[in-house]
Formats: C-alpha cells, sequence, structure tokens
C-alpha cells in the first residue's frame, strides 16, 4: 500500500504541475489523470469510464482568475485508486472522495496564501542583488511547495483511507476556513493596490474610476474595457497632442500613422 | 543579434511562459512568474554586476517586473516578447524611453489577452478535446484520452511560440521609431488603458460582500449597497490598502492585517 500511494502520490504531482509548469496543456483532467491511474494500478478499463463519467460532470467548470473551487483534479485521481483499489462503483468511490476534494481546496487557499510570503523573499534578495535566489522562489519553491500540495493529500487519503480525511475535514472549524477566504480576497486587493500606486496620479485617477463604474454599473468586462479604453485613449491622445509642438515636425507627423502597434489606429 | 540567438529566446518565450504559474499567489498572482521569464534577457543586458551603475540598473529592472500581473500562459507570450524588446529598448537609450511604459503595456495587455486566451483553450480547445475523449473513452477506447492530449497541446505549442515571436519582433521594430513626444503620447495611452483595466479588475476580481441583515426589517445590507455602488466594498477595501501603501506602512504589517483581519473580521460577521 505505501508503494501505491507513493506512485498515486506522484500522479498527483503530475497533475499539478500541468498547470504549473506547462501552461495548462489539460493533461490535468480527470480523463488523463484517471487513465495513467487505471494504467499504473493495472486496470485500464476502470480508468477509462471512471475518467469519463468525473470529466463530463466537471467540463462544465471552469478556473478563471483566482476562484478556488472544489478541487475536481485532486479528487478523480483519488477516486479512480479507490474504485480500482475497491472495487467500488464510480459514484460511491466519487462520494469518498468529495470531502478531499473541499480538503484540496482549502490546502490551495493557504498555499496561495503562504506563496504571497515567497514573493516577499524574492523583493529583499533583489534588494540585496542576490537575483539566483529571487528566481528560484519562482522555479524552485513555488514547485515544489505546489508539487507538496497535491502529493501530500492524495499520499495520506490512499495510505490512512478516506475515513481519516472525513474526520480531518471535520476538525477545521469554518471560522478559520471561511476566515483564511476573507483574508486571500484582502490580499488581492492589496496585490491590486500595489499595482495601482505605481501607476495611478492626480490626472488618470478619473479613468481609474470609469473602468471601476463602467464594470460596476454596466456589467462590462474586463476585455470590453480595454477596448474601450484604447479607443478613448486614442481619441483623447488626438485632442490632447494634435497642435503639440512635440509632433507637429513633418518627421513626427509621418511617424503618428505607425507609432504604437498595440492599438488598432492604422485608419488614423 | 543572430538568427541563433533569436531561436533561443523564442524557446524562453515559450516555456517559461507555460511555467508562469509556478509560484501563483494571492497577492500579485504571476508577479515572479513574469520576473522568471524575462529574467534572462535582463541577465543579457546587465551582463556585469561588479559594475555598480549595472548593478543599481539591473535590481531596478527585477524590482520593476516584480508587479501584480495575471494572464493566460499561451497568450502572456505575447506580452513576454514585446516586454523583453522593450526593456532591450530602454537599456539602449535610457534617455528618451520611459520606464514606466513597460508596466503599463503590461498591464493594458493582460486583461484582454486573459479573455481572449481563457475563452479559446478553457471555453473552446478543452471543450472539443475531451467532447471527443470522453466518447471514445466510454467505449473503452485509449485513443480518447490520447487524443485529447494531442488536440489540447498542438494549438497551445503554436500559440505560445508565435506569440512571443510576433510580441518580441513588432516590439524591435515599431519601438525604435519613438522619439521624445511619441513616448509622451504612449504613456499617455498605456496609462489611460492600464488604469482603467485595473479599476475593472476591481470590480472583478476582489469579491468581498457583507452578510448584514437587519432582522427588524428584513433588509439586507449588501442589497442595498449594491443598488446604490455596486462592488463599493471592494472599492473601499482597495483603496484602504492603497492608502495604507502610500504612508509607507511595512509590508509584513500590511500581511498580517490582511490575514488577521480576514479572520477577525470574518468571525465578527461583518465581511465574507
Amino acid at each position: 500500500m505505501f508503494v501505491t500511494s507513493l506512485i498515486l502520490g506522484f500522479v498527483g504531482v503530475f497533475c499539478i504541475l500541468d498547470s504549473r509548469l506547462l501552461g495548462r496543456l489539460n493533461f490535468e483532467r480527470p480523463l488523463i489523470t484517471c487513465t495513467i491511474v487505471g494504467l499504473l494500478l493495472g486496470n485500464i478499463q476502470t480508468g477509462l469510464a471512471v475518467g469519463a463519467s468525473i470529466e463530463l460532470m466537471s467540463l462544465g467548470l471552469v478556473v478563471i482568475g483566482a476562484a478556488a473551487p472544489p478541487d475536481m483534479n485532486m479528487a478523480a485521481i483519488i477516486c479512480s485508486a479507490f474504485a480500482i483499489l475497491t472495487d467500488a462503483s464510480t459514484e460511491t468511490a466519487l462520494a469518498l472522495a468529495i470531502p478531499i476534494a473541499v480538503l484540496g481546496q482549502m490546502i490551495g487557499v493557504l498555499m496561495r496564501t503562504i506563496l504571497s510570503n515567497l514573493t516577499h523573499v524574492a523583493d529583499r534578495s533583489i534588494e540585496q542583488g542576490n537575483f539566483r535566489r529571487a528566481r528560484s522562489m519562482h522555479i524552485v519553491w513555488g514547485t515544489l511547495l505546489y508539487s507538496l500540495m497535491y502529493f501530500v493529500p492524495i499520499f495520506l487519503a490512499v495510505y490512512l483511507g478516506t475515513d481519516f480525511v472525513q474526520k480531518l475535514v471535520e476538525i477545521i472549524p469554518t471560522w478559520l476556513t471561511d476566515g483564511l477566504n476573507l483574508g486571500s480576497k484582502f490580499l488581492t486587493a492589496y496585490g491590486i493596490a500595489l499595482l495601482m500606486s505605481s501607476m495611478l496620479n492626480k490626472d488618470l485617477t478619473v479613468y481609474f474610476l470609469l473602468g471601476f463604474f463602467l464594470v460596476g454599473y454596466i456589467g462590462l468586462n474586463i476585455t470590453a474595457i480595454a477596448i474601450f479604453a484604447s479607443i478613448l485613449a486614442i481619441v483623447l491622445t488626438g485632442l490632447k497632442f494634435r497642435s503639440g509642438p512635440a509632433v507637429a515636425t513633418a518627421n513626427g507627423a509621418a511617424l503618428a500613422d505607425d507609432y504604437d502597434p498595440l492599438e488598432d489606429d492604422d485608419d488614423l | 543579434m543572430s538568427k541563433n540567438g533569436d531561436f533561443k529566446k523564442y524557446w524562453q518565450f515559450l516555456w517559461r511562459s507555460w511555467a508562469i504559474q509556478t509560484s501563483w499567489n494571492y497577492e500579485r498572482q504571476m508577479n515572479m512568474g513574469f520576473l522568471y521569464g524575462i529574467a534572462p534577457t535582463l541577465d543579457r543586458i546587465y551582463p556585469n554586476e561588479k559594475d555598480p551603475q549595472q548593478l543599481a540598473y539591473k535590481k531596478e529592472a527585477y524590482q520593476r517586473h516584480m508587479a501584480f500581473y495575471n494572464c493566460t500562459p499561451q497568450t502572456s507570450a505575447f506580452t513576454l516578447g514585446l516586454a523583453a524588446s522593450m526593456e532591450e529598448q530602454y537599456a539602449a537609450d535610457r534617455e528618451n524611453f520611459n520606464p514606466d511604459t513597460i508596466n503599463a503595456v503590461k498591464t493594458s495587455l493582460m486583461g484582454p489577452l486573459s479573455g481572449v486566451g481563457d475563452s479559446f483553450f478553457q471555453g473552446t480547445i478543452r471543450i472539443i478535446a475531451f467532447g471527443l475523449g470522453i466518447q471514445l473513452a466510454q467505449q473503452g477506447s485509449i485513443l480518447g484520452p490520447i487524443l485529447a492530449m494531442i488536440i489540447s497541446f498542438i494549438p497551445s505549442f503554436l500559440i505560445t511560440w508565435f506569440a512571443g515571436k510576433l510580441g518580441y519582433t513588432m516590439g524591435s521594430k515599431y519601438l525604435t521609431k519613438l522619439q521624445g513626444g511619441m513616448m509622451d503620447q504612449l504613456m499617455y495611452i498605456c496609462g489611460i488603458v492600464g488604469l482603467m483595466v485595473i479599476g475593472a479588475m476591481v470590480a472583478s476580481m476582489v469579491g468581498i460582500s457583507t452578510p448584514i441583515t437587519f432582522e427588524s426589517t428584513g433588509l439586507v445590507l449588501q442589497d442595498i449597497v449594491d443598488s446604490i455602488l455596486p462592488h463599493a466594498l471592494d472599492l473601499g477595501i482597495v483603496m484602504a490598502m492603497y492608502a495604507m501603501i502610500k504612508k509607507r506602512f511595512k509590508t509584513g504589517w500590511l500581511l498580517g492585517i490582511c490575514i488577521l483581519g480576514g479572520i477577525l473580521v470574518n468571525a465578527v460577521g461583518v465581511l465574507v
């Protein structure tokens, strides 16, 4: 059982590193990981069947931005392992795996909070001129911590059984998990405020508020905001700089046609 | 730069864009990922750490890329390529190039590129690949997962490769023409777009609400807030953080306030 748990833990590492190191090539998806589990445990057919049904269930869940839903990718690995090792049906195995998915989500929130500290270690390293250490915060420590985040729960769940996990989930008080969840929102607010502090000045504050209100009142998404912002910025630039002496030279006017490749201003 | 050298750079853009989420964190999300991506470029530009001038420049550049960043890895390669060429331009012409433009461009691009990238990779490719894959797997064929992997891999690889290449070559081609007044114009445009996107991020990425209800009247406070100014709480918290940053609070304090404050405020039942 120890070796099996170890092997399944490493399937978990493969799963998490897909979205960490490979830009989310979808190798983390239940259909793939369950098949791999089936392959390693010598029962491909069960792996395929469990993978297909969990994949069907979670195909609609899209992870975008900072949201942390129950971790179905982690649950899928444990679920297919139970189905193969204990001959349980997919439904039974999934019911056992759901507490683990919830636990996985909590660990995810905690881990992403801890990783905020690596950012500050990297900040300090740069100040001291230790650039290698700053880079390793990302590529070494980030990889290691995220791998552990999947390896440990999967290893323990398979090695100790699901009863243990269920008890663990019951012990953790809700005030702590809910509180950490709110704390993670505060951290996001802090990160955005840091970005603002490098760009905001008196003249530009209205544009910050404009973007905020357009989402708040009209419900536009960020892509729409960026498109409208670009058009607005180009129009305003035309008004502000047209008579400016700096670009009034013939040379400057000729260059104005293609001076910014990021905006669709070829027709201007 | 030789053809060979460029080829190596494109590989770096590809691989390091894919690896951008390795240290994803709540505070600045993919900041260290972007730094890791652009680090080879910075190391190439400022090779001599013994020279105090270069060392100072290098520190400044590394710090610049520690700012908040979040983007779909595949499309982020475009921003990485562009930012790399901007860093090269800046190093070549420090007098006329305003380095704030680099982060402004990054911030302006991450929203649209994420929007396009997420809906293409998560919304379209994933559904096609796994729709097919599930069907084959249900028939008991191992071709299902294999096909799903292949369909997922090919567009991801091609788009990341060409996005990085396009960003880098476009940057080198157009940015060299920027001089004097042009820089001001670009800076002005990027400032507007960047700040509007940040404003939009405050309203769509933070997600703080209050569970307070007035039992006597049955009024839900959040509904009242929403009817006056939607996402007012998000704005309030971000502005409070902004004020504390401007007051030069120590980072350790701010982190403590975030975590302990989150637990306390939640326990009292004021915010969720």
